[in-house]
């Protein structure tokens, strides 16, 4: 069978059973071999049991999307089979735990027994090991070498005497199994790889961007799927001289952070769907006292509690309008793991030079997934810093003073020709409470007049023709991947196709949309909820004709559902 | 010998509070303290929530946050956490810091947050006029509670005690010379610092005389130290002015010091270095 450039695997299993961790461990293992990886996975939102999935997709060459046809399917049970049978491609083998599963038989022909337990128990000296023997099958028979496996096993359990070796041993022992499917997936083995790669998650690449941002405050509250930034700045932050800090709820963690940052502090805060409903008071508040926070929101299946652990689009009006009264704020919806590290530096930068609410949107999709990307260049990186009391003559300081560019200096607590006092009243220059029609509709004006330049300056997203004339995509966040794959599979097949992922939704750069889709004989608009949000602010925005293409099951877009919207028309 | 004077620590607002307002009292005291500490006005942070005694910050030349209702201490926690040199004081009412902002002080109090609490007690919901609060009366009659307050009020010196406050206290608006003694040794106290300072809403719930003639000292044989006598004295001692609990014990402000110093210096460079992919990046281990 000849190499092939692109292998999907799937590793279904109950929570508790090492799925997630094997998937981990084959990523990892991947993208040390010089393996470009992405990785999409679901688990219940319970700690012990209930379905859980792993998906990794792994090339030579870049890849935008975890792949929709699964060529290897792992099953630890039954459950697995029963839930996942449906994800294999047309050539793709099963691996199944033979004490555990019993496959149909017209599957028979292209499934594996694995004595996944009996050798777990037999060799790797407990039932736990059971995901080593997993880890084994699937590198014999999509031939990868172990040896990166070895050395992680070894590092991961360096502390614990005995249970690196016999994990080894189950390792070895499930890579002979399955024999005569040895080598079915060849792999094009990776030409150049570069020493820049890094494996990264989204959480983790907004963790590290923040860092490198300068944040000096972190509050935040435990929530599925943000908790990871959290939990990682706690250890990092310190080691720049910040602070992080779990508090009781997530009102409280915005108001820390408003205070932080009202204090001279530059202050983020991290949560999902749940909690930014929560903080929807605060974020009016921090627009109206012009006080710079940035907010982390890591959707997640909605409305109420929903699908704590899968992946959704469905804050977008919350991110857009939530908060009482014309609330300003910036929303910015980075579009790569990649880009979870870029945005989060312009988030701090929109924040400090418009002294208000950003709200940076990713999804359980993009922030638990692991990517192979190229480390970012941090020499490039710009700061901007906040417009200060520093300097000026005391009497003639106005906290809230009108400016060219809506923007007033900020006093900072120590300075001492800054004193004012922050409110979310209506207020004067001064910041005095002062109601009158004048004040109340200046106020309004540069509240929003100072976002105005944002329209054009934003870094928004693109891929494929710029002006297509078939089909022009326009999505946000997570999407962009499998769109980006799908556009250059179409673009291959001589079709004129783009798409214009706008990151700042928030002022809407509805001129750029305008633009863009000028000459499209459609407009395609996917995205993963279940009203069409971003549909819906296109329309007002700009009124242009457009399909809707919201999906709501939980999953993100594959590039070939993509690829389908293209060749089969869809009812607008 | 402090330089600054009670006069110093106005600003050019007038409170807006009603004729005979306990507010005024509180107020006052707090100007004397702030003097008699001679704080620096740019490096003191007065924070406040919504209500009739929220408006204070507007009332003296420091830096001030008029936060939102419920939430002066959180806010008050992250400025403090920002820059532990300034000194932050938490104003608000009653409905503010025992209702909606309830949520926050048993954390404050048990964190230790270096800040002075300082709630002007009205049992009452002076600014909408009127209705019952958490520390209205049982039978108290009121505009939601046409029938009497069907509900017993908290008792927020209790709750501060059994929480965690390190410094806790009573005063009264109608004796600013105790009260702003409390306030200033107060602020001066490493911890988190409450002060329930009765102060009469003589529009909507006027005890300013029944008060007045109710109120005692804490006893001098008092032990502050003491934390089950400073319980026993908030339960069942009536309205006895004084301090009743006082505790040392680490700050917030020095536990994140002793982390700060724990952390191992590093740098974004070196971190991103941690997730290189040829290296073996530590999946989910920000090791």
């Amino acid at each position: 069978m000849s190499a092939r450039h692109s292998v999907v695997v799937r590793l279904a299993g109950e929570s508790g059973e090492g799925v997630i961790s094997s998937g981990d461990i084959l990523t990892q293992a991947a993208a040390r071999g010089g393996y470009y990886t992405q990785t999409f996975r679901t688990f219940p939102a319970e700690i012990k049991g209930g379905p859980c999935m792993y998906q990794f997709r792994l090339s030579d060459e870049p890849i935008w999307s975890h792949g929709k046809d699964v060529d290897l399917l792992v099953c630890f049970n039954q459950e697995a089979w029963d839930l996942n049978w449906d994800s294999l491609g047309p050539e793709g083998s099963i691996l199944y735990d033979v004490t555990e599963v019993t496959i149909p038989d017209e599957y028979l022909p292209r499934a594996r027994p694995v004595r996944m337990e009996e050798l777990a128990k037999e060799i790797g000296g407990s039932l736990r090991a059971k995901n080593m023997v997993a880890v084994g099958a699937v590198t014999g028979v999509i031939s990868f070498d172990t040896t990166p496996i070895e050395e992680l096993v070894l590092r991961r359990y360096a502390h614990k005497e005995g249970v690196a070796d016999a994990n080894i041993a189950a390792l070895h022992a499930g890579a002979d199994e399955a024999a005569d499917l040895k080598g079915r997936y060849p792999l094009v083995a990776p030409v150049e790889v570069e020493e820049d790669r890094m494996l990264i998650s989204g959480n983790q690449a907004i963790a590290v961007g923040a860092i490198a941002a300068g944040v000096d405050y972190f509050a935040g509250y435990p929530i599925t799927p943000a908790s990871d930034i959290l939990e990682w700045l706690s250890v990092r932050l310190p080691q720049t001289g910040g602070l992080t800090i779990q508090c009781e709820d997530e009102i409280a963690s915005l108001a820390s952070v408003v205070g932080a940052s009202y204090a001279g502090a530059k202050a983020m805060t991290a949560t999902s769907g749940p909690g930014l409903s929560l903080m929807g008071e605060l974020i009016g508040y921090a627009g109206t006292a012009e006080i710079p926070v940035v907010i982390v929101d890591a959707q997640r299946g909605g409305p109420s509690t929903g699908l704590p652990t899968k992946t959704e689009q469905s804050d977008l009006n919350q991110a857009l309008y939530g908060s009482h009264g014309d609330a300003p704020r910036v929303v910015i919806a980075p579009v790569s793991v990649e880009d979870c590290f870029f945005a989060t530096i312009d988030a701090f930068n929109y924040a400090e030079q418009y002294q208000l609410p950003v709200i940076l949107l990713t999804d359980q999709g993009l922030a638990t997934r692991l990517e192979v990307i190229h480390r970012p260049d941090t020499s490039q990186i710009e700061l901007t810093p906040r417009k200060t009391s520093k300097g000026v003559a005391r009497d003639e300081y106005k906290r809230y003073e009108y400016t060219p560019d809506h923007v007033s200096p900020m006093g900072i607590p120590g300075e001492p020709n800054g004193m004012y006092v922050a409110t979310g009243i209506e207020h004067d220059e001064y910041g005095h409470p002062a109601y009158t029609p004048e004040i109340h509709l200046g106020m309004g004006h540069k509240r929003w007049d100072k976002l105005e330049p944002l329209k054009t300056t934003g870094r928004q997203a693109a891929h494929g023709d710029a002006h297509p004339t078939d089909v022009a995509f326009i999505g946000f966040g997570s999407t962009f991947g499998p769109v980006r794959e799908a556009i250059d599979r179409l673009l291959e097949q001589g079709l004129s196709v783009g798409s214009f992922y706008p990151r700042i939704l928030m002022p809407f750069p509805a001129d750029k949309v305008i633009d863009f889709v000028k000459d499209a004989k459609r407009v395609v608009v996917p995205e993963v909820n279940f009203t069409g949000q971003l549909a819906r602010l296109i329309k007002a925005e700009t009124g242009i004709e457009l399909e809707s293409v919201a999906k709501c099951d939980g999953l993100p877009f594959t590039a070939e559902a993509i690829m389908d919207l293209v060749t089969q028309e869809v009812a607008a | 010998m402090s330089t600054r004077k009670p006069n110093d620590f106005k600003s050019e607002l007038k409170p807006i509070w009603c004729p005979g307002c306990g507010d005024f009292g509180v107020l006052a005291s707090l100007y004397r303290s702030m003097a008699d500490l001679d704080l620096d006005p740019s490096q003191t942070v007065i924070v406040s929530g919504i209500g009739c005694s929220s408006r204070l910050p507007h009332f003296a030349s420091t830096y001030g946050i008029h936060t939102l209702h419920g939430r002066p201490l959180p806010v008050a926690m992250g400025v403090k956490l920002a820059n532990p040199e300034l000194t932050v004081i938490a104003v608000g009412g009653d409905g503010d810091g025992f209702a909606i902002g309830a949520g926050h002080f048993p954390h404050a109090a048990r964190r230790n947050v270096d800040i002075t609490y300082l709630v002007m007690d009205n049992e009452i919901y002076g600014l909408t006029k009127g209705q019952a609060s958490p520390t209205s009366l049982y039978e108290q009659k009121a505009p939601s509670t046409p029938f009497g307050n069907p509900e017993d009020p908290l008792n927020p010196l209790a709750l501060a005690i059994s929480a965690g406050a390190s410094f806790v206290a009573r005063g009264a608006s109608f004796n600013t010379k105790a009260l702003t003694e409390l306030i200033t040794q107060a602020i001066e106290h490493k911890g988190f610092s409450y002060i329930d300072a009765m102060s009469p809403c003589t529009t909507f719930n006027n005890t300013q005389e029944s008060w007045k003639d109710a109120v005692t000292d804490v006893a001098p044989e008092h032990d502050v130290t003491d934390r089950v006598q400073a319980f026993d004295l908030a339960l069942r001692g009536g309205f006895a002015l004084g301090i009743l609990y006082r505790q040392e014990r680490l700050s917030q402000t020095e536990r994140y010091k002793a982390i700060l110093e724990k952390a191992k210096p590093s740098d974004v460079d070196t971190m991103l270095d941690g997730f290189n992919a040829r290296k073996g990046a530590a999946i989910g281990k920000p090791a």
